[in-house]
């Protein structure tokens, strides 16, 4: 690669400085996995990978640390409102050298803080340019110091395909931010960017990942592109599009662009934008929960969006899961009986996740199971029960009414992620809107 | 009727060994009960024997496991016997029992009404999470010498599960893995087979000279970890479900708070 491509300004700082700065700026990247894929060490370098990923710490905010996750530079030519790099604010900058990149991911790395390098960077100069700058670092990475973890580097959208296509080959996992689900909230919110320019090198991996698959079957020893998959994220609440909106959008990224994740990211207010809207109660956490919980019915448990979501039912329910909301409108599906339904049924019913489905389908085949058995297998009962018998028995005598079954579910506290640390969440009250209206109100001066 | 206790030593070996000695009296099973260490209530009406761990009767015992029940249940009976509790030996024995005498001993495991096989499974679950929380948590020191050096406190005796995943990952490094209440040390050379060797009181207390490298990098990866957190979704209770309080003692970030 080029050695001219290095960034010259801010020579005086430190690397902790630098490490500061630009770790800073990445947190608001969500993914933070090391999984998809597994791969054991040739005995020639330092590293491997799990399948399932590794987390190395959680931060102060649970979120899992797994890898390095830093930006290249946090210089950036766009101007996007909702980012802490936006070229209009007044931020201390910094840029990596791409040996600094390489030091810190494999002196960490070599004391277990970690599990890779996530490397992401602003736009310097140009989309390619900045491409390079990231292929330079993550190439003398995998071959000088012949690192053999985890790589997830970002595709910059615009970036040259071939620099793309060079990358891939590389790198573990790849993402393009997908940054707001619909075009227009992205054409109001990122005016430097576009909705297609973000699709194009979407596709371009999916096409290279499926072309790859084909290398491999034949070639055993094919050199692999991207084995972990791809992923994307974008952000929850900037811009009023509807929860029903989110899932569909995340739908066809699953099926028609075969990505491994999607992540969902509350929107937390960094920037004063008149076109953001105010949170005085902070970043929208409960509904950035719900959608990961219908995600994960989407990914693992057979549903469809539109079974969870309709245009007339375009939100979610604060006081109910995803599953046990669908439950509840499809009482006659229930109650289904344990040691008969099949696994895909048994996923269906709220409490039974699929570990439990898995155990009570294995484990009925030496006997018939009973409520005892199905809590030492791990069952909720308190939420399955509604929905359950076991040798056509309920647990309890309960009626099959949509009312009295809701009022029991909310009755009992749902184990949200959040509610410690005084982060509640309260019902909106007739001041919380009056305090949105003068918060927007303030912004529109 | 009269109910048999074989006290075993707290070793796969010696509860191998205590399973081929109660097949051995040729007694029904439930009569039969392993335990390991001491008992320190005994029972009226029964006989207590101790065995003496025995590698050819072990090796036999797990030949069959692994042979009849195949791996899962083997991997599964060899988690359960390195935990901690103290009523995994019995657990094991009788998942053994319950296994041989079923059709497919292949899906023992499967079995979880039978509240023996439950136990192996939570065993063998609590064994391979503590494993994992190690391979996710364990911190490496680099001494002056060069050698990395890490040390953690397990409640399972969890040793020798992490070890091949660290050999595999860091090939030419030399580093030593040290369980400080068991007082066990992995060593592994760089470019050669790992091993384990169990040292005297004296070894554990002896403090190593990091090298100055050790001190740059722990500080950049400190800041690093009080950096990456969004301070809008500061949520402490999260951070304590998924990385519980021990591991911190050994966690180089969590040092000087």
């Amino acid at each position: 690669m080029e050695s001219n491509l290095i960034v010259h300004n801010h020579e005086n700082q430190s690397l902790m400085e630098k490490l500061r700065i630009l770790s800073d700026a990445a947190k608001y990247d969500v993914s933070c996995s090391s999984s998809g894929v597994g791969r054991r060490g040739d005995g020639t370098g330092i590293g491997n990978t799990l399948a399932a990923g590794i987390c190395h710490s959680f931060g102060a905010d649970g979120r899992c640390i797994s890898l390095l996750k830093v930006l290249f530079t946090n210089e950036c030519i766009y101007d996007c409102k909702y980012c802490i790099n936006r070229r209009s604010n007044d931020v201390p900058r910094a840029s990596f050298t791409p040996d600094e990149i390489c030091e810190l991911t494999i002196q960490f790395y070599r004391r277990n803080y970690i599990e890779g390098l996530f490397l992401s960077s602003g736009i310097f100069y140009t989309p390619d340019y900045t491409m390079e700058l990231i292929y330079e670092a993550v190439y003398k990475l995998r071959t000088v110091y012949r690192f053999q973890g985890y790589i997830h580097v970002k595709a910059i959208p615009g970036a040259d395909p071939h620099l793309i296509q060079r990358l891939g080959l590389l790198a573990d996992r790849m993402s393009v931010n997908l940054e707001l689900p619909t075009a227009e909230g992205l054409k109001r919110l990122a005016p430097n960017k576009h909705r297609k320019n973000i699709l194009t090198p979407m596709r371009q991996i999916q096409q290279g990942i499926t072309q790859n698959k084909n290398e491999i079957a034949v070639y055993r020893h094919a050199p692999s592109f991207v084995s972990a998959g791809q992923s994307t994220q974008m952000i929850i609440g900037a811009t009023p599009e509807s929860d029903f909106q989110i899932m569909t959008v995340a739908e066809s990224l699953y099926r028609k662009f075969e990505l491994k994740r999607v992540y969902y990211s509350a929107f937390v207010s960094v920037n004063a934008d008149r076109e953001l809207p105010a949170l005085p109660s902070g970043p929208p956490l409960l509904r950035e929960h719900r959608l990961y919980q219908a995600d994960w019915l989407l990914r693992f448990y057979g549903f469809e969006a539109g079974e969870l979501l309709t245009e007339e039912k375009p939100n979610f329910n604060v006081f109910l899961d995803p599953k046990a909301d669908w439950a509840l409108r499809h009482l006659e599906q229930f109650p289904v009986e344990i040691n008969r339904a099949d696994y895909r049924t048994l996923l269906r019913v709220p409490g039974i996740g699929v570990k439990s489905a898995q155990r009570i389908v294995r484990a009925r085949r030496s006997g018939s199971l009973n409520f005892d058995n199905l809590k030492k297998i791990g069952v909720t009962l308190k939420r399955a029960l509604y929905f359950i018998t076991c040798n056509g028995k309920m647990m309890y005598p309960t009626r099959m009414e949509e009312d009295y079954i809701t009022r029991n579910l909310v009755g009992e506290k749902e184990k949200l992620p959040f509610d410690r640390d005084g982060m509640t969440y309260r019902q909106l009250s007739i001041f919380d809107f009056a305090s949105e209206e003068k918060g927007q109100w303030k912004n529109i001066i | 009727m009269e109910e048999y206790y074989l006290i075993c030593e707290d070793s796969l070996e010696g509860i191998f060994t205590g399973i081929y000695d109660a097949y051995l009296k040729k007694k029904p099973h439930g009569q039969i009960h392993l335990c390991v260490g001491e008992e320190d209530n005994y029972r009226l009406f029964a006989v207590y024997e101790t065995c003496m761990p025995d590698d050819t009767k072990a090796a036999r015992v797990a030949g069959t496991i692994l042979k009849k029940m195949g791996n899962e249940a083997y991997m599964a009976v060899c988690r359960a016997l390195a935990s901690a509790a103290e009523d995994k030996a019995e657990a094991v024995y009788k998942t053994v029992v319950a296994g041989l005498s079923m059709k497919r001993p292949g899906q023992v495991m499967g079995d979880l009404r039978n509240p023996y096989i439950h136990r192996v499974f939570e065993l063998a679950r609590f064994t391979a999470n503590e494993a994992h929380y190690h391979v996710e948590f364990l911190r490496f020191r680099e001494l002056e010498s060069g050698i990395l050096y890490a040390p953690m406190g397990p409640k399972n005796n969890v040793i020798t599960f992490i070890v091949p995943h660290f050999a595999d990952r860091l090939p030419l490094e030399n580093f030593v893995i040290h369980d400080t209440l068991r007082n066990i040390f992995a060593l592994h050379p760089a470019r050669k087979n790992w091993y384990l060797v169990s040292g005297d009181e004296e070894m554990s207390r002896i403090e190593h000279p990091i090298s100055p490298e050790e001190k740059k990098y722990s500080e950049l990866f400190s800041a690093f970890f009080h950096t990456i957190p969004i301070k809008e979704r500061k949520n402490y209770g999260l951070q304590r479900n998924m990385l519980p309080l021990r591991y911190r003692d050994y966690m180089t970030e969590f040092q000087g708070k």
